[in-house]
């Protein structure tokens, strides 16, 4: 039993795959309605094979996992009155139509609102409000106004500040939406009343900046980008080495042991390879105990010691013998190289799951978390375009005929 | 102002979470619960400070632990006391409270809230159906559940790190500890979904958190498209690779003052975009360039485009540049510090997004907001982060029924 299970939910639009997959994921009975060409990820690869088509690609799959799927081409008149005897069946709506998409269509909330317990979370690019509500944007634009590019590169400013791979603006917005969304469905529960959640997804991104807001708004400080490590107001050590296999280890901290019980393990192993240099003297200890800004000849020799040592193993030794010193270092991996790492086994990370038009399992990420009482993670794999449609418009009370007849015309 | 009224219930009004987090990743995940209306309870001592109250600084020269800014905002609206778990009556004041509490949260490493005397077992001792949520870099499961992670060393395992970043350079990474925000927001999200599930089922449940899996669902396509595709991910840069678009990237803008690291991000997804795009720049001459005359062509010859793209738009101001572009519908936007989203940002303006409350040492400034509005509901702002203990005494005597004189006991015997 997944503990969302006995809510049922509507998503529509582009910008809700990953709100609502999480919410699918941990239980809701999640209608994911398309048009009948089918929404914006289905277009977007990797696809099976590399071979476009409109149910094999693998950015739709991992997006829509555990949500059933329907079409419904909502310029109709017949297909905004089937969406809205959906709507009276369902505790909560997901909506990234835009600010006005829907309503024009007799499709949005206030078009719903007999239904007084429906929790319609609206995500959109900037809110439903504002100078910039209607403007375009992509990811890459969303996230360069939001700020984490400006804070993401290299220690060269010739280079261009970062846009990290993934749809992070999606990612973001998608689990404050359905925080948003169970708060305000937690309070239905007290009141017995739902409401229209308007969700900005530039806000969302602005508040996820860490540091930088603070350097802003305590000190007029602006925070520079560096490579591989934090952006900061002055210029801070390397803490990101390549390896003798060519691959990158992080040595947070710039390597420097934030006790002596993993200070005096790592000269030991540092001996081994004859690297310690004159890191036994006392004098470096003190390293470990004081103000980064403080004894700032002694950190960069410690740096600097600690990290020519380091490039001189393997990543996965340097990775796996620092952690057994309660060294919070890592290995810089892609993301598929975590298949293979047994820890991730223990904890049934991975989980069995198939996609359309590959034969045989694939493991995909369950979830975020790990429920120990009631189970999170993929219930089934993403429906194929209008996969659904007999089963929910059968619901809705529609014949078999009608629905060949509502295909026929366009509305499904 | 966003049109909706500020006002109505907190949606998580009478939900009490005692709150051991600290650093990061933790107190984000309960600054969104109690920006939402949740009672949260912060459990502090100074033998093991949060480092943040130590972080960045309003006065560098005379740092204290109330004093920093960073912390604050992390830790608005919370309440705070210190407690000695290792004194009895210390011990008595924090196992009152979990057993008045829905929700018991940390993110320590694997196994030390144990270590304090607090595994799941005694924690449902004291309150049956509680909640327990353990944010920890590995998991409280596996056989690495030892190790111990920070933010980037989370990132740099779980794939985050490589993702960003040019394909002729190292990875790039992120420059901040983005997976201590995205743990949090899960950790917020896992609470509320273990909430309603108490509230249909009447169980609580312990919710093992790992850091390294909030960033792994991050990279779910490239982990499927290995398994399918055998393709190993490849760093793209600021390009598009699906879809394939060209134009696409981050470019340098006309410097503002000495502020030479001004940037525009634009994307093409349209040939009419890519027209309004020609003309904006002034180079409607390549609208008949072969080179560039489909996306495909475009993708093709991305190089030279990129060349031809980046020299224009350093002729132009960044903002000024972003408001001709939007005019004519073409996704463009400038790359914003923190300073440009401050005061220079209209949209968060208007929609109130940084807000200001009082802090009791640092007076009052401005927070980031809680980025969604509610029609029959508001987030709060009440007030900054609690200083050192600031709360002990009311929350033992009102919400833990320990008399006056209890309290001065303890305080005496530094049990609190």
């Amino acid at each position: 039993m997944g503990p969302l299970d006995g809510l049922r939910a509507l998503e529509i639009g582009d910008g809700g795959e990953v709100a609502g997959k999480l919410l699918a994921d941990a239980g809701v009975d999640m209608i994911r309605v398309e048009p009948p060409s089918g929404a914006r990820s289905r277009q977007t690869g990797p696809f099976v094979g590399d071979i476009p088509d409109i149910n094999t690609s693998l950015h739709y799959h991992y997006l829509n996992t555990s949500k059933r799927g329907i079409t419904l081409n909502l310029d109709e008149p017949r297909a905004q009155e089937l969406w809205r005897n959906l709507v009276n069946g369902v505790d909560l709506v997901i909506d990234s139509t835009g600010p006005d998409h829907l309503d024009q269509r007799k499709s949005g909330y206030q078009a719903c609102s007999d239904h007084q317990e429906l929790v319609w979370c609206s995500i959109t690019p900037f809110g439903r409000t504002g100078p910039f509500r209607d403007w375009k944007v992509t990811d890459i634009v969303s996230m360069a106004l939001g700020g984490p590019p400006m804070s993401s590169g290299y220690d060269d400013h010739e280079l261009p500040p970062i846009r990290s791979d993934g749809e992070h603006s999606f990612a973001i917005a998608g689990v404050y939406a359905a925080s948003a969304i169970l708060a305000a469905l937690w309070q239905r529960g007290s009141e017995g009343v739902g409401q229209l959640i308007d969700l900005s997804m530039h806000e969302c991104i602005s508040a996820t900046t860490e540091g930088a807001f603070a350097n802003w708004e305590y000190l007029q400080s602006i925070v520079q980008r560096q490579t591989g490590r934090h952006a900061s107001v002055d210029l801070s050590a390397p803490t990101q080495h390549q390896c003798a296999d060519g691959r990158y280890v992080l040595l947070l901290g710039g390597g420097i042991p934030r006790s002596r019980a993993s200070w005096e393990p790592l000269l030991e192993w540092m001996d081994e390879h004859d690297a310690a240099d004159d890191l036994h003297d006392p004098k470096y200890i003190d390293v470990i105990y004081t103000d980064p800004r403080s004894h700032a000849q002694e950190r960069d020799h410690v740096a600097d010691t600690v990290a020519r040592f380091a490039r001189k193993l393997t990543s996965e030794e340097v990775y796996r013998r620092g952690q057994s010193m309660r060294l919070p270092w890592g290995i810089v991996r892609r993301p598929e190289e975590n298949l293979d790492d047994p820890h991730w086994s223990d904890r049934n990370f991975f989980v069995d799951g198939n996609v359309h038009g590959h034969e045989g399992v694939v493991r995909y990420p369950r979830a975020p978390y790990r429920f120990t009482s009631s189970p999170v993670g993929m219930r089934s794999r993403a429906p194929l375009l209008g996969e659904h449609n007999t089963e929910i418009f059968s619901e809705l009370g529609l014949q078999s005929d009608e629905l060949t007849e509502l295909a026929i015309t366009g509305v499904l | 102002m966003s049109g909706y009224a500020e006002h109505g219930q907190l949606p998580l009004d009478g939900v009490r979470v005692c709150d051991f987090t600290w650093i990061v990743a933790g107190p984000q995940a309960t600054r969104i619960l109690a920006d939402l209306g949740a009672e949260v309870v912060k459990v502090e001592n100074e033998s093991h400070l949060d480092s943040m109250r130590l972080g960045l600084q309003q006065d560098p020269s005379n740092p204290s632990i109330n004093g920093s800014g960073f912390h604050s905002n992390f830790n608005r609206n919370k309440k705070g006391i210190s407690a000695n778990v290792h004194h009895p009556d210390g011990r008595k004041a924090v196992e009152r409270l979990i057993a008045q509490s829905d929700v018991v949260i940390e993110n320590f490493s694997a196994g030390a809230l144990s270590r304090m005397g607090f595994d799941y077992e005694r924690l449902k001792e004291l309150r049956p159906n509680i909640i327990y949520v353990s944010m920890s870099g590995f998991g409280h499961e596996g056989r690495d559940s030892s190790y111990v992670t920070w933010g980037p060393t989370a990132q740099a395992v779980s794939g985050v790190t490589y993702m960003s970043g040019l394909p002729d350079q190292p990875p790039a990474g992120w420059g901040f500890s983005y997976l201590d925000h995205t743990a949090g927001y899960y950790g917020a999200l896992a609470t509320l979904i273990a909430l309603h599930h108490r509230r249909r089922t009447g169980q609580g449940q312990h919710i093992d958190m790992s850091q390294v899996e909030t960033g792994m669902v991050l990279g779910g396509v490239p982990i499927l498209d290995y398994q399918i595709n055998q393709r190993e991910f490849k760093r793209i840069g600021n390009r598009s690779l699906r879809p394939s678009l060209a134009p696409h990237g981050m470019y340098r803008c006309a410097p503002v003052g000495t502020d030479d690291d001004r940037w525009i991000a634009i994307a093409c997804e349209k040939e009419t975009q890519w027209r309004a795009i020609c003309g904006v720049l002034g180079i409607e001459h390549l609208m008949n360039d072969s080179r560039f005359s489909t996306n495909t062509e475009r993708v093709e010859h991305q190089d030279e485009l990129d060349t031809i793209i980046a020299t224009q738009t350093r002729e132009h101001d960044q903002r000024k540049l972003m408001y001709a572009l939007q005019a004519v519908n073409v996704p463009a936007g400038a790359a914003q510090n923190m300073a440009d989203k401050m005061e220079k940002d209209p949209q968060l303006r208007d929609r109130g997004f940084y807000q200001t409350a009082p802090h009791t040492e640092l007076g009052v400034h401005r927070f980031e907001g809680f980025p969604a509005h509610f029609s029959q509901a508001r987030w709060r702002l009440d007030r900054g982060a609690p200083t050192y203990g600031e709360d002990t005494v009311t929350v033992l005597r009102d919400m833990l029924g320990f008399s006056e004189a209890e309290i001065k006991r303890m305080q005496s015997e530094l049990a609190v």
